[in-house]
């Protein structure tokens, strides 16, 4: 569509135009007045329901078809490439012996413990540090310093420390996460308008009051934005924990295809990880407008 | 209630010398940026009676809010003492109902809700809170949306469930900051005439910050006008119409001068 601009409009622009004017500047048709606007590319435009879901359908085919079209075209695809099906059935095979439950189980719990630990300490601090500059001050340099460790240059010293079990994977995901829960906490505290907290006190309301039952609540929704974002971060924490020492969870069953050159396998979990992603930022979001409908947008 | 309270304020204006519903006395406020002090408010004597309602007016910057704030105890004064029936204003508490510019109600409460805070907080029994806020809902006309969320409201209607919530816990001064500043001016002229009746149906004691002198001059039994940088009184004006005003009195003579008087003081 660009450059694609009609002879006569250009005649008219080029005869319109001083000397000075910058090449995009606006051309005019005779009787016409105002640029108009592309319905698919206006910006930040909004689009019918129907163009919503043509789109997403060939975004999603258009990756499956470039996917299928490798692959039929790569030699030895079985162990390069998998193609569209022979992933579908790695996939099949996985959960007919029992071992994509397993798996997605023992990974699961270890987001699930790791992460809820990590809101947790989001929360408290989070809000604490949004709310009293006191608090903030304490914990400011201790934060500052300490979210630029890398959390998985931790794994050694946490397998030393904790052993090989469970614990080290859980804390690695608290600690990889936990910095970003509490720093974009604190912001969702921030944001609290001040005249709200005002207004709080001028009702009677205590400091206990206020941050129960104005702040937090306030910060609901935006706690559940940043639990959903920072979700992804504790997934890639359980993969770096799990590459290094375990005997189940998704990412080991991925090293374990390695040895194997099971491409295939490895795709299919590759898939598994994809889908609970888009699951759980789904449910969240979800939880977000049934808890907090005021703030839906 | 409102027709008892109604011959008791006919006579608004009493000597200074009675005791005041409030007393502001040598308030000043400085600040300090940078090693710089900078002289807020300077010793700024006011007060008013119980049942009167009375504007502060000034241009922006004159410190005409943050006096506000220290009578509502939000802000420290550096010197000088705030005194509400003679007790010492220490820090914010519900006996000073505040309303805000920006509506600041909690958008995850219904108006209801909203209305009912401060009596939850001041541990009201169910029953009683329910019919305060029953009542409050009628006097502001809200009852068909007491149910409804704040973001479902016109600014108008928002700034009636404020005016509401801040009454509710019966406080013994009600505080407005710029209450109407917010409204395009269709809606600002159906609050003014609005407060006046809340006014004089609950018997409340009003002091409102605004910079727009017609409304000061259409709604306030007296008038502080402030000088700017640093903030004081200049000038304690009388408003000669009575409690009961319509609006013809904005096409009244002294209506009239006493607005182009205003204007030119405050500039």
């Amino acid at each position: 569509m660009i450059g694609e601009r009609d002879p006569v409009t250009m005649h008219d622009e080029d005869a319109r135009a001083p000397a000075w004017a910058a090449s995009d500047a606006p051309t005019r048709t005779p009787g016409v007045r105002g640029r108009r606007q592309s319905p698919l590319l206006r910006i930040r435009g909004s689009l019918g329901i129907g163009w919503k879901i043509g789109l997403a359908t060939a975004g999603v085919a258009a990756i499956v078809i470039v996917w299928t079209v490798k692959a039929a075209s790569t030699t030895d695809a079985s162990s390069v490439l998998p193609t569209p099906a022979a992933t579908w059935s790695a996939l099949v095979r996985l959960q007919r012996d029992g071992t994509l439950g397993a798996d997605l189980w023992a990974s699961l719990q270890r987001v699930l413990i790791g992460y809820t630990i990590s809101v947790a300490i989001g929360v408290v601090l989070g809000i604490a540090i949004g709310t009293f500059a006191s608090i903030e001050a304490f914990f400011e340099a201790q934060i500052g310093f300490l979210r630029y460790i890398p959390a998985s240059a931790l794994t050694p010293l946490f397998l030393i420390w904790l052993g090989i079990g469970e614990a080290p994977k859980i804390w690695l995901i608290v600690v990889g996460t936990v910095f970003y829960n509490v720093l974009m906490i604190a912001d969702v505290a921030r944001a609290v308008p001040r005249e709200l907290l005002d207004a709080s006190y001028t009702l009677g309301a205590g400091r206990t009051t206020v941050v129960r039952r104005v702040i937090l609540r306030h910060c609901v929704p935006g706690i559940i934005d940043v639990a959903r974002i920072n979700l992804a971060a504790a997934w890639l924490m359980l993969v770096v924990a799990e590459l290094l020492a375990a005997q189940e969870g998704l990412a080991y069953q991925i090293t374990r295809a390695q040895r194997f050159r099971a491409v295939d396998t490895m795709f299919a979990l590759l898939i598994v990880f994809g889908l609970i992603g888009l699951l759980s930022d789904l449910a969240l979001r979800f939880i977000r407008n049934v808890t907090s409908p005021w703030a839906r947008p | 209630m409102g027709a008892a309270v109604i011959p008791a304020r006919i006579q608004t204006v009493r000597p200074a010398d009675v005791v005041a519903k409030l007393r502001v006395e040598g308030v000043s406020k400085v600040y300090r940026r940078r090693r710089q002090a900078v002289t807020a408010l300077e010793s700024v004597n006011l007060h008013v009676h119980e049942g009167e309602l009375v504007s502060l007016v000034g241009a922006s910057g004159c410190g005409k809010s943050t006096l506000l704030s220290i009578v509502g105890g939000l802000v420290e004064a550096t010197d000088g003492e705030v005194r509400v029936d003679g007790d010492r204003v220490v820090g914010p508490g519900a006996d000073r109902g505040m309303v805000f510019q920006g509506y600041s109600l909690y958008p995850w409460k219904t108006v209801a809700e909203n209305v009912s805070f401060g009596l939850e907080v001041a541990r009201w029994p169910k029953a009683k809170r329910a019919e305060r806020v029953d009542e409050l809902l009628g006097v502001v006309g809200l009852r068909d949306v007491r149910d409804a969320l704040p973001k479902e409201l016109s600014g108008g209607m928002k700034q009636r469930v404020a005016i509401a919530r801040a009454l509710a816990p019966e406080p013994d001064l009600l505080l407005l900051d710029e209450p109407f500043g917010a409204l395009d001016a269709q809606t600002k002229l159906h609050l003014h005439d609005f407060l006046l009746t809340v006014w004089r149906q609950l018997g409340a004691t009003i002091l409102m910050v605004t910079h727009d002198v017609e409304e000061a001059i259409y709604l306030s039994s007296r008038i502080y006008v402030m000088s700017a940088r640093p903030g004081r009184i200049a000038e304690e004006i009388e408003v000669p119409f009575g409690t009961v005003r319509g609006s013809s009195i904005k096409r009244d003579r002294r209506f009239l001068d006493l607005r182009d008087e205003l204007h030119e003081s405050i500039g």
